[in-house]
């Protein structure tokens, strides 16, 4: 037990299982095949963003703005697919090389103009969205392409599409991280910047990786929200933001950089995922689920933080070392 | 000595889960009187500390103030009492002034709830004028030195009244004059009645400061008080136990010249300056805190450009546009500051030690986990680190394997010319120890170390040649046998330096 709390994965595993759960508890349809397959769609998106998120805070950075990101591009993709008669494939290359340079922005600004990633961010947040409406008049797009859904709805081996995408993007992240001297990199700059020019690793560069893979993963959640919707809409990815840096926190990641590791965040998305779901299989309001979603996100955290305490008071209900914890209450 | 001891501890001990941090400690302190708490870093020092400032809670034994025992549930409490602890990190708020700072927590308020700016001020200016301080107490805590910070902490103390006033590493940061400075204000305030609790591991200077002093190790009283005698040699015998040589030095320079700076000039004040180094050499950096020891060591290490002058490294010109070029070229740098610029604290040890030459553990950028386990238990064998640091974060080592992990990470990188800045700052007699058995090791293996340190004993006694800067400029390049401390301190601090050169 002691070394399964020990293990980084505890604390977001065990959020996951309460919370599932506790959803089973309260409603037999959860559990249904159909219930399920669509909580892998849902949690798709928001998965695949909070990769980048979880990348710019392991450099010690924050990321607000895949969400307009997500906004913006499925404008772009919308027009150039449906009024600028580009194909599906070349449409979704055009996307994802303007998400690198969406992050190029951010990228730029943070790391090499020395502006806060918080500020930078929340202006691209704000502005990535206006220019979203900048295209057809700030209006929808529908009915973008017959084949665009298929992205998002199709089947290989029974299996949905996107759960392919999310553990093909996962694996990828994870080894980067974890196999590649710029992923440990992004993990000593967010540890301490200072430390990690004096051993030779160009800080600057590092960000603006962090933020360039921001802007990929958000651009790829856009393919997918507009395949999802067989449309573009400047009100799309309102909140994903959040969502996506909730995933990453609950998923234990320090907002002060340099800890957290990339499978937990995909735990985390599906935490926060699995409420919805839940609240929404209850018929609870959304304004009562977004409460609920805030209190689930200071619990997870919470959960982590105390992750000591709660080891010593598991360790009061089994003795087996025989050390009698002396301890003096004041 | 006065008759009652104002402070008392009875038989304390603390236990965190299986590990005693205090056994049954006991220590008098008395008014006009300083006390040394001196101790290997893991003997307890901290735990002692914390227990009297209210941070711990005792297992057993009690506190006693002037013969009655009391309580000290919490920091607020301690400090009620009359205990006031300078810690190592200031509790200081760098945004607000002098006066406010000082009355930090209990503001001086007029009838109604509004804070008395007024009474505030003057306050401040009386207590910093009790010690004979020159300090405005309208200046921004911020923009303060290191030094005058410390004293605004200690008029904290004296504002609130303490009886006593616990010191923790109050010199790491210092330079000589302010260390002066600060003695000569603590015997001040010895000779006002109160009692003053002093750690440091700079041993020669407790030696100098303190009246009695009390040795823990593992935990337990060593030497206590009545029986400790104030000299070096016994202090150290009592705190590690049988060491043989204080300094262990052995000569390996050798002829070839590994490094040569020709007129060196930066930005940040460096200026004219001109040294080699040899294989297998030891070169002493010396001079006060500003003098440009620190900044000469950035130069090489290619953090601060060159305005002027050149250098040769090997037989090859040398000059890094950054700290990559310098790590590429074999330079190490090992930083002052070991906590802020030398550690990662979210890593284990092996990543610490692999991070400045990832390329070495795969190839096109990827990193083998397998050969990092290998690399990396090698090194801890080697230098005699902790296995542990395999699993455990940097954070949660010694202060001694922390730096045999930053050492061994420029092993790792294959460096030829090693800066060590500082290098024994901060750590116990035991791993200053074990540090300069590294640096031997260094040059045995026909390595260049250029050594800063403040410490003058240590400078002296482990270069082969030392060189002396004052107001960015080296001054002299002498044998050790050469110079004695007292030479060496007045060389640093300016007015004696043409005569040395001379």
């Amino acid at each position: 037990m002691k070394r399964f709390l020990a293990s980084p994965f505890a604390g977001p595993l065990i959020a996951l299982v309460v919370v599932a759960a506790a959803v089973a508890l309260t409603t037999e349809r959860f559990l249904e095949g159909g219930n399920l397959s669509n909580l892998v769609l849902q949690v798709s998106i928001i998965a695949i963003v909070a990769i980048g998120s979880s990348f710019v805070i392991f450099t010690g950075g924050i990321d607000l703005s895949p969400g307009s990101i997500i906004a913006l591009l499925t404008m772009v993709f919308a027009m150039a697919v449906k009024m600028g008669g580009l194909s599906l494939g070349s449409g979704v290359l055009v996307v994802l090389a303007l998400g690198v340079a969406l992050g190029l922005v951010n990228g730029v600004l943070t790391a090499y103009l020395r502006i806060p990633s918080f500020i930078t961010t929340l202006a691209a947040l704000s502005a990535f969205r206006g220019m979203a409406f900048m295209f057809n008049k700030g209006s929808p797009i529908f009915s973008v392409s017959p084949h665009l859904e298929r992205i998002f709805y199709g089947k290989l081996l029974y299996v949905p599409l996107p759960l392919y995408y999310v553990v093909v993007l996962y694996a990828v992240a994870f080894w980067f991280l974890r196999n590649t001297a710029p992923g440990r990199a992004i993990y000593a700059v967010g540890g301490s910047p200072a430390a990690a020019r004096l051993s030779g690793i160009n800080v600057r560069r590092v960000q603006l990786l962090a933020f360039l893979v921001a802007g990929l993963s958000a651009a790829v959640g856009s393919v997918l929200m507009a395949a999802r919707l067989n449309s573009g809409s400047p009100n799309y990815g309102v909140g994903m933001e959040l969502s996506a840096i909730a995933a990453a926190v609950i998923g234990g990641a320090s907002l002060a950089g340099g800890r957290g590791n990339i499978v937990n965040t995909v735990l985390g998305a599906l935490t926060i995922v699995i409420v919805q779901n839940g609240l929404n299989l209850n018929a609870v309001p959304t304004s009562a689920q977004n409460v609920v979603v805030g209190a689930i996100i200071v619990l997870a955290v919470g959960i982590d933080m105390w992750r000591v305490e709660i080891g010593q008071a598991l360790s009061f209900l089994s003795p087996t070392k025989g050390e009698s914890p002396a301890r003096s209450s004041p | 000595m006065p008759a009652a001891a104002l402070w008392e501890l009875q038989e304390v001990t603390k236990r965190f889960g299986g590990v005693v941090a205090n056994d049954r400690v006991s220590l008098k302190l008395y008014g006009g009187q300083i006390h040394g708490l001196l101790g290997e870093n893991g003997s307890g020092k901290s735990t002692l500390i914390k227990t009297l400032s209210g941070a711990h809670q005792a297992d057993g034994g009690r506190i006693l103030r002037a013969g009655v025992q009391v309580s000290l549930p919490d920091p607020i409490a301690a400090r009620r009492a009359g205990v006031a602890t300078v810690f190592q990190e200031f509790s200081l708020v760098p945004t607000l002034s002098v006066a406010e700072n000082v009355h930090l927590g209990r503001l001086p308020l007029h009838a109604g709830r509004q804070v008395d700016w007024k009474r505030m001020r003057l306050d401040a200016r009386r207590v910093l004028s009790t010690m004979n301080v020159d300090l405005d107490p309208d200046a921004v805590v911020g923009s303060l030195s290191v030094a005058n910070q410390q004293l605004v902490e200690i008029a904290k103390a004296l504002a609130a009244d303490a009886t006593m006033i616990v010191l923790d590493e109050p010199t790491a940061a210092l330079g000589i004059e302010e260390i002066a400075r600060l003695h000569a204000l603590l015997r001040r305030l010895r000779d006002q009645g109160r009692a003053i609790l002093y750690i440091s591991h700079r041993l020669d200077e407790v030696v100098d400061l303190v009246d009695v002093v009390t040795i823990l190790k593992n935990g337990r009283v060593s030497s206590s008080a009545d029986q400790s005698r104030v000299e070096l040699p016994y202090i150290v015998q009592s705190m590690v136990g049988e060491v043989g040589e204080h300094y262990p030095k052995e000569r390996n320079a050798r002829d070839e010249v590994l490094f040569r700076a020709v007129n060196l000039a930066t930005a940040n004040r460096v200026r004219d300056v001109s040294f080699e180094v040899r294989r297998g050499e030891v070169f002493g950096l010396g001079g006060v805190l500003g003098s440009g020891r620190t900044e000469v060591a950035r130069a090489i290490f290619g953090v601060d450009r060159l305005t002027a002058g050149s250098m040769t490294l090997g037989d090859r010109p040398y000059r890094p546009a950054g700290p990559p070029q310098a790590i590429r070229s074999g330079v190490a740098l090992v930083p002052e500051n070991r906590k802020a610029d030398g550690l990662f604290f979210n890593f284990t040890g092996f990543p610490n030690i692999t991070i400045a030459r990832l390329a070495k553990l795969g190839r096109h950028g990827t990193i083998r986990l397998g050969a990092e386990r290998e690399a990396g238990r090698r090194l801890v064998q080697e230098l005699d680190i902790t296995a542990t640091a395999e699993q455990r974060l940097a954070g949660a080592l010694s202060g001694g394997n922390q730096q045999k992990l930053v050492v061994g990470r420029w092993l790792f990188a294959e460096a030829e010319l090693f800066v060590l800045d500082e290098p024994t700052q901060g750590i116990d007699i035991g791993a200053k120890i074990a540090v300069y058995r590294l640096i031997n090791r260094l040059t045995a293996a026909g390595k260049g170390v250029i050594l800063i340190s403040a410490d003058a004993n240590e400078l002296l006694a482990m270069s082969d040649r030392v060189g002396v800067m004052s107001h960015g400029r080296l001054v002299g390049v002498l044998r050790p046998q050469e110079l004695d401390t007292t030479s060496l301190v007045r060389a640093s601090a300016g007015d004696a330096g043409k005569e040395i050169v001379a």
